[in-house]
Parts: structure tokens; C-alpha cells; sequence
């Protein structure tokens, strides 16, 4: 891999190498989780389909098109209490063009044309298109409870983090969307080229050093301002909340929030990991092989470990008259790993599973990537190899250790309302 | 033992096609500097094989959701679970159960040799109770039970059982809570023996892999079958579809819709050429660059769910569009009116061009990872192709083949609307 600074705040990550068909280039740009997140979660969207040469987006797909269909890709992720926007772009590698094209290059540059020269309207961004953007926008947020497994995490999300910035939705609000203006946005994308903590990832076989020359010269027109991103990590849990709502739905979704008791996102993680992968990771996890297989209590049953906030979130899909069954046996999986009442061959088998899947992580232009994007706002970029090295040197004790301080903090249940009725057929 | 290498010049790419002396045919790509491989273990057994051919030729029926009853409770057995297996090797395993196939798959970057033994050992040795069935109805019921509260689902099959009278596509793949509370341990046993046969199944490996590390497991683990490759029982369907609209209410925020076009075929299955071609005529009509696609997006009818498929297999082909749209009807009539605008006049030679091309680009960006070149091997393999079929076909397609599809196809009289509506 190699490593570039391009500007304060803005480093350039590139892997070259001819393995694949493909090249990918992602600009991930990392700003604070605030009462600004609707104004930024709205930019991907308006900037990756349209750009100041291009300003109809018919005709800017067209020009996608004849690039051998390359795709760009925008969207919104929330990394602790960073709201991070990123714009992707895959292109076929240029051994592929006919008649000598050179397609890698022309994609880049297209990438940091709707970036850095959007379509504008002299100090603002075209009304009737941020209004288009903001329907758009509203319905994607309106339509996250159609996926009721999704609805329920984030329904767990609001009430467990109501005192703190990890629970603004990564999208925003649809009230505070609604109520955005052109100026705002337009103001929202200075705002992020200018102080957002950026990473530009690529994999591929195009030559580093041109992309490099491309993005320096645009942020060399930048003043830049690096915003500070804090995220809190919270592990005083007074008493575990516990809020039901009703839906017409007819499968329960259970959701368990807990704190780790981590101070922060490096502390004793890779311990953590392993520990939450032993309670509910795969198929020889605790939740899995007890909850589901032994048990029968759910279709899925699994828990995963967030550690840029040092929180664990379990997911159940259960019937809802299994709801208190359900929960008290989580809890006891986890009480288990707690003591030690755990294999060796649990253990190891949970390494070699989490080293397996990282390890290949380099074998697709868009796992690489993501694997070096998520830790832009990491001074350090750590390869798939160091991490999984990190992973063989845990011992047992340490995960006992780890699970010890995984506290429950708030339960989410999201019941059917009794409304749906069998089909007919 | 027959050993071909199929290649295709262009991409680079080659693999393995061997005729096992068990009866199993065995594909292999071997890419080079990749750090992991990924196996996949598939028999031409899915939903829609609603019938077991009897000895003598005739058919007897079994309950819906069948297969992938059997796809779950092939990972028992009378000593260590499968994925009990695979924890100490540290390999991901899966399996799935689709309309026409079931695959049991794993993908791992240590102990390659061991994880295929582990596969090929497990789904070649089921092992099925009364008690155990039972265990499984609950968890299945749950799944069925989870895909009900899932709206792409749901408008799917409200518009695959609108569409088809009595082709069993329009079953949902896991059956009923009726269907399932039918199958007992006998019957599982039945329907393995009549199709997972190795003459009716596949063995696709890519990635960091060879030949040898492979056959050697394979001669070591795979046991000779009597057998051949199940025959699929041609089921009559009418021209007509079974009621043009329908609507259902679900807790979504913004309604849903499927509209599909059924057709009429003599043969059973498509041609690769005629599946290329469909998908250019589709992206012509409504793929993103179209006028189409403008036109709804600017009268805020679509977003960017929008989308198409040609949905087909073996006795079915239809299209599908679909979306989130505030007024579904009026993008079935927009579609519509679309549709015959292009009948009527004919097609831009440079847009086809621009298609192909894009169409190019996206095939290769399909070639890329383990996952989906293993996948596409199985599938072309039971389809009686291979993998780089695709690629060479479609540049064969031309204008009038675009214009011929579009006259046999896309027929609105044949139409059928299946809407989620929210339900506040």
C-alpha cells in the first residue's frame, strides 16, 4: 500500500496492482455527528449525479456509459460520532478499453469534477434540483422502517444515545431536510472541503503519482480547517431501559444495546472482538448454536461490536410470545463467555474465523478499499495482515476479561400489533 | 479422466472443466494472487421442483418449500454439524435455496483442503428425524414468518402469483406454515435421492486454488452414484395471466410496485443471446440514461429504487420493473406508453451502441471476485454453458434482434401490477 499526505487532513491511500479487472477510487470524507447532518447527508446525493460540466444528469449518465459502463456510487455511514459522506466510482482497468481509451484516469477525473466543481447557480446550488433532492432524501429516511429488522436497530439507537450525538440518524431528520435551503447545502459543501478529514482510497492499475497531482492541485486552492472529531464513550449504565412499540408486522424484532466499557475505540478491542464473535458472531457463536439451533427461539440471533463507540448491538428475529425467553437467554450466553465457560476450541476457532474473513478482504478492488476507508480518521492505516496478527496474540484470559464489562444499557422490542392477517393463496 | 480448459482470450481468464469419474462435474478457476478461495456445491434443485420423477416415469407431487426444508437440515448430522465442522477450520459457510438450484458453499484463506472435504463429506450424507424435522419447522416458520414483513418480497410474489396460473415459480421459496408442517424425514430422504444425485450437481471452486489440491480431495471423498440428471416436469400455463392488479397493505412509508410482463415461449429456457439482448432493450427503454427514466424522476414518480429485471428459468420468462413510487399506476401507464413509443419507432443506432458498451464494462466488472465467478459457473454449467458465454454472445446482438424481442415481448395484455400500499 502506498501512503501520501495531499493536504492537511487529506491523505491519499492507493494499492497498485493488476490482480484485478477493475479499479475502484473512494473519497470518504469524515465531518462531526451534529445538528448539521441533514445539509451534508444531502450532498452526495446532489453531487454524484450531475456536475458543473455535466449539469444534466441523463446526460451525465450517458457519459458513464460510454466509459464502459463505469458507476459512481454516493452515500452516508455513521463511524462513532463521525458522519462520514463518500463518493465511489468502479471502472473497467484500461487493458479492457477498445481503441486504446484510457478509462481509469478519465474516471478519477470525473470523480473530482462533481466533487470539487459542482453544478451551481452563481453562490448556491440550483434550487429546483436541491428541492428534487430533498423529496428524494425524505423518502430514503421515511422508507428505513420498511426494513423492520433496520427500523428496530435505529428505533434502539435513538433512545439508548438521546444525550449524545451517536444517536442522530446518519441521514438527519426529514423535519430538519425539509427545511433545507440551497444556501445551506451550498454552504454545508464549503463547509466539508474545508474541514473535513478526508481519505482517497484506490485500487488498481493506474500510476499513483498522476491521481496524486490531480488532488493536490484541487485542495491546493483550499484553505483548510480540520475539524476535531470526538466520539464519548459512555459505560455508566444506571438502569437498562426498556421500550416496546407495536407495529402490523408479523415477525418480533428484538434489539440489546450494551456498553463495553471501553475508554476508547483501541482499548482492549481486539480482545473485545473476539469475545463478542464467541457470544454472537457465527454459527459456532453462543446466540447461534444456543439461541437458534438448540433453542429454536429465532430465525437470526447475532451480535455485533462497534468499537469507534464501544458498543455492542445484539439483533434477534423472534415471536413475540418468545420475547422474555429470548432475552433472558442472551443474557445468559453472555454471563457464560463472562466466566470462561467457553472451549479453547471456541476460542480458537473464533480467531481463525475473524482472521479467515479479514484475510480476504483483499481479494475484491471494493473490500480493500473499504477496509483502508474506515479507518480515515485513524492516524495510522493498519494492513489486513497487522490486524490479524493483532488477533493471534489474545489469550483467553483477556476476552474473559473483555466480556466482563459488556453491560446492558437499553432493550428494544418492536411487537405485532395483532393487525396482519394470512394470506389467501 | 476428461480434463477441458475453457479460456477466453480477452479477459484473461481460464478454468477447468472436468468430467469426475464419480459423475460430478468439476469447475475450477485458479487466480493467481488471490488470498482466498471460495467453493460452492450446487444440485439443479429449487422451488420449482414441485415434482419427483417416479421410475416409471410419472411424477408425484411434494409440499412447497421442500428444498430449502432440506438445504437447512442438511447441515445435521448424527455427530458434528457442519458448521461445527467449519468453526475449527475457520471457513465462512453458507448455503441457499433459489427457483431453480441449492447451493452449499464455503470461502476461507487457511486449510482449503479440509474445508472441501467438510463439504463435500456433509452434503453427501444426510441425515434426517422426525425429531429433528420438527426443530425445524419452528425456525423456518420464523423465516417464513420474517419475509411476510419484508416488502420487496411481498410485492414480488403477489405479482409472480397474479402472473402464473400453475407454474410453481410463484411459490414463496420456503413454502407455508401448511407446506411444511406436511414434510416429514421420509419424504426429505425421497427428494435427496432424486436430486442430489451427483449426475444432477456441480462442484464450482475459484480462486487460490488447483486442480490437484481439489481432485484429490474429490477422488477421496466423492461416492459414485447411480443417477442422471433430474428431468423437469413442463408444466402448462396459459398465455393469459391470472388477475392484472392487486394490492396489499404493509407498514412502508412510500408505496411499492412490481409490474410484470408475462411471456410466451415455445422452448422452456433463454437462450443466452436472447437474455443479452433483452437486457439491452430493457436499458434502452428505462435504464438511467433514458428519457424514460428523466421523465419520471423530474415528475418525482421514482427514485433511485428504480429498476428492472428479466426474471427467467427454466418454463418461466418475464419482466419486472420496479420501485418506490407514490403513484405506481401512473408509472405502469408511463412504462406503457414507453414501450410503444419504441414499437412504433424504432430504436437510435448510437444508443445501442452506448448500451453494448456500458453493457461490456459491466460484465467484466462481474468477473472480478470469487464469490460471483464461482456462482456464474454452477449457473451456466445447469444452464448448458459456461462462463464467458455471456461475453462472447453479446456482441453478436444487433439492432433488428433488439426490434424482433421487443415485437414478441412487452406485450401489455399480458401485464400485471402488484402494489404495497402503506397502511395508515
Amino acid at each position: 500500500m502506498h501512503f501520501e499526505n495531499i493536504a492537511e487532513g487529506v491523505r491519499l491511500c492507493a494499492q497498485n496492482t493488476d490482480k484485478f479487472k477493475t479499479c475502484r477510487i473512494n473519497f470518504s470524507m469524515a465531518m462531526p455527528l451534529d445538528q448539521d447532518a441533514s445539509a451534508r447527508a444531502i450532498l452526495p446525493f446532489i453531487l454524484h449525479r450531475r456536475c458543473a460540466k455535466y449539469p444534466d444528469f441523463i446526460a451525465f449518465s450517458r457519459v458513464l456509459d460510454e466509459l464502459y459502463g463505469a458507476a459512481i456510487s454516493a452515500g452516508v455511514s455513521k463511524r462513532g460520532e463521525a458522519q462520514i459522506l463518500s463518493f465511489s466510482m468502479t471502472a473497467i482497468d484500461d487493458r479492457f478499453a477498445l481503441n486504446g481509451d484510457t478509462v481509469a484516469l478519465e474516471c478519477v477525473q470525473l470523480l473530482t469534477d462533481i466533487i470539487f466543481d459542482p453544478l451551481t447557480d452563481g453562490e448556491s446550488f440550483p434550487a429546483d434540483i436541491v428541492e428534487q433532492e430533498k423529496r428524494l432524501l425524505v423518502e430514503m429516511i421515511e422508507n428505513e422502517m420498511n426494513d423492520k429488522r433496520r427500523y428496530a436497530l435505529t428505533r434502539c439507537e435513538e433512545i439508548m444515545f438521546k444525550d449524545e450525538a451517536y444517536g442522530i440518524n446518519r441521514l438527519g431528520s426529514v423535519d430538519e431536510v425539509k427545511a433545507l435551503t440551497p444556501e445551506k447545502v451550498y454552504s454545508a459543501w464549503k463547509d466539508i472541503l474545508r474541514s473535513a478529514t478526508i481519505q482517497v482510497t484506490m485500487v488498481g492499475s493506474m500510476d499513483v503519482d498522476p491521481v496524486a497531482e490531480i488532488l493536490k492541485s484541487r485542495f491546493s486552492s483550499i484553505e483548510r480547517d480540520v475539524a476535531k472529531i470526538d466520539t464519548v464513550f459512555v459505560n455508566e449504565v444506571n438502569q437498562p431501559e426498556y421500550i416496546c412499540e407495536e407495529m402490523p408486522i408479523k415477525q418480533g424484532k428484538l434489539v440489546m444495546g450494551f456498553r463495553t466499557g471501553m475508554a476508547d475505540e483501541y482499548d482492549n478491542s481486539v480482545a473485545m472482538r473476539i469475545a463478542v464473535d464467541i457470544f454472537g458472531g457465527g454459527t459456532y457463536s453462543k446466540l447461534f448454536s444456543v439461541v437458534r439451533e438448540k433453542m429454536s427461539l429465532c430465525y437470526y440471533c447475532s451480535a455485533a461490536f462497534f468499537s469507534s463507540k464501544g458498543i455492542v448491538m445484539v439483533q434477534s428475529g423472534i415471536e413475540d410470545i418468545n420475547e422474555e425467553k429470548a432475552k433472558s437467554e442472551i443474557l445468559n450466553q453472555l454471563s457464560l463467555v463472562a466466566q470462561g465457560e467457553f472451549s479453547d476450541e471456541d476460542f480458537s476457532s473464533s480467531i481463525k474465523s475473524i482472521t479467515d474473513s479479514i484475510i480476504s478482504n483483499n481479494d475484491t478492488p471494493e473490500t480493500i478499499c473499504a477496509w483502508y476507508s474506515s479507518q480515515l480518521l485513524r492516524k495510522n492505516l493498519k494492513t489486513p495482515e497487522a490486524y490479524a496478527q493483532e488477533l493471534t496474540e489474545v489469550e483467553k484470559a483477556q476476552v474473559i476479561e473483555a466480556a466482563k464489562t459488556i453491560t446492558l444499557d437499553t432493550v428494544f422490542m418492536l411487537k405485532s400489533n395483532g393487525e396482519v392477517c394470512d394470506d389467501e393463496d | 479422466m476428461k480434463i477441458n480448459e475453457i479460456r477466453n482470450e480477452l479477459l484473461n481468464d481460464m478454468y477447468y472443466d472436468i468430467d469426475h469419474p464419480s459423475g460430478l462435474k468439476i469447475l475450477i478457476m485458479p487466480k493467481a494472487g488471490y488470498a482466498s478461495t471460495y467453493a460452492i456445491f450446487a444440485t439443479k434443485y429449487g422451488s420449482i421442483d414441485t415434482m419427483i420423477e417416479m421410475k416409471d416415469g410419472s411424477f408425484r407431487e411434494i409440499p412447497e418449500g421442500t428444498a430449502h426444508f432440506l438445504e437447512h437440515k442438511l447441515f445435521e448430522s448424527e455427530d458434528l454439524d457442519a458448521f461445527e465442522r467449519f468453526a475449527k477450520t475457520g471457513a465462512s459457510a453458507n448455503a441457499y435455496t433459489s427457483f431453480d438450484r441449492t447451493g452449499y458453499l464455503f470461502s476461507c484463506s487457511g486449510n482449503f483442503k479440509e474445508n472441501l472435504e467438510i463439504l463435500l463429506d456433509f452434503v453427501q450424507n444426510p441425515y434426517f428425524t422426525q425429531a429433528t424435522v420438527e426443530k425445524e419447522q419452528g425456525i423456518i416458520g420464523q423465516e417464513i414468518d420474517m419475509y411476510k414483513d419484508i416488502p420487496d418480497w411481498e410485492v414480488m410474489f403477489n405479482c409472480l402469483r397474479n402472473m402464473y396460473h400453475n407454474l410453481p415459480v410463484r411459490i414463496d421459496i420456503a413454502g407455508t406454515q401448511d407446506s411444511i408442517a406436511q414434510i416429514t424425514a421420509d419424504m426429505l430422504y425421497d427428494c435427496y435421492n432424486n436430486f442430489y444425485n451427483l449426475n444432477n450437481m456441480v462442484l464450482a471452486v475459484a480462486g487460490n486454488t488447483t486442480v490437484d489440491e481439489v481432485l484429490e480431495v474429490a477422488d477421496r471423498v466423492l461416492k459414485p452414484v447411480e443417477g442422471k440428471m433430474a428431468q423437469r416436469k413442463i408444466i402448462e400455463e396459459p398465455k393469459e395471466v391470472k388477475a392484472d392488479y392487486c394490492e396489499k397493505k404493509l407498514s412502508v412509508a412510500t408505496p411499492q410496485f412490481m409490474l410484470g410482463f408475462k411471456e410466451d415461449w415455445d422452448t422452456p429456457e433463454r437462450t443466452a443471446k436472447e437474455e443479452i439482448a433483452m437486457e439491452i432493450l430493457l436499458d434502452m427503454i428505462s435504464g438511467p440514461s433514458t428519457d424514460l427514466y428523466r421523465r419520471l424522476f423530474d415528475a418525482n414518480l421514482i427514485n433511485q429504487s428504480f429498476g428492472f429485471e428479466y426474471f427467467t428459468g427454466f418454463g418461466y420468462s418475464c419482466v419486472l420493473f420496479a420501485g418506490e413510487s407514490n403513484d405506481p399506476k401512473a408509472v405502469c401507464e408511463e412504462i406503457k406508453k414507453e414501450i410503444s413509443h419504441f414499437r412504433g419507432n424504432g430504436f437510435d443506432e448510437k444508443d445501442f451502441e452506448r448500451t453494448k458498451k456500458k453493457l461490456y464494462g459491466r460484465m467484466i466488472m462481474g468477473m472480478n471476485d470469487i464469490d460471483s465467478l464461482a456462482n456464474n459457473m454452477a449457473v451456466s454449467f445447469f444452464a448448458g454453458e459456461d462462463v464467458f458465454t455471456d461475453f462472447e454472445t453479446y456482441k453478436t446482438v444487433t439492432v433488428e434482434d433488439i426490434r424482433e424481442l421487443l415485437n414478441k415481448t412487452l406485450d401489455e395484455n399480458y401485464s400485471t401490477l402488484s402494489v404495497i400500499l402503506p397502511n395508515n
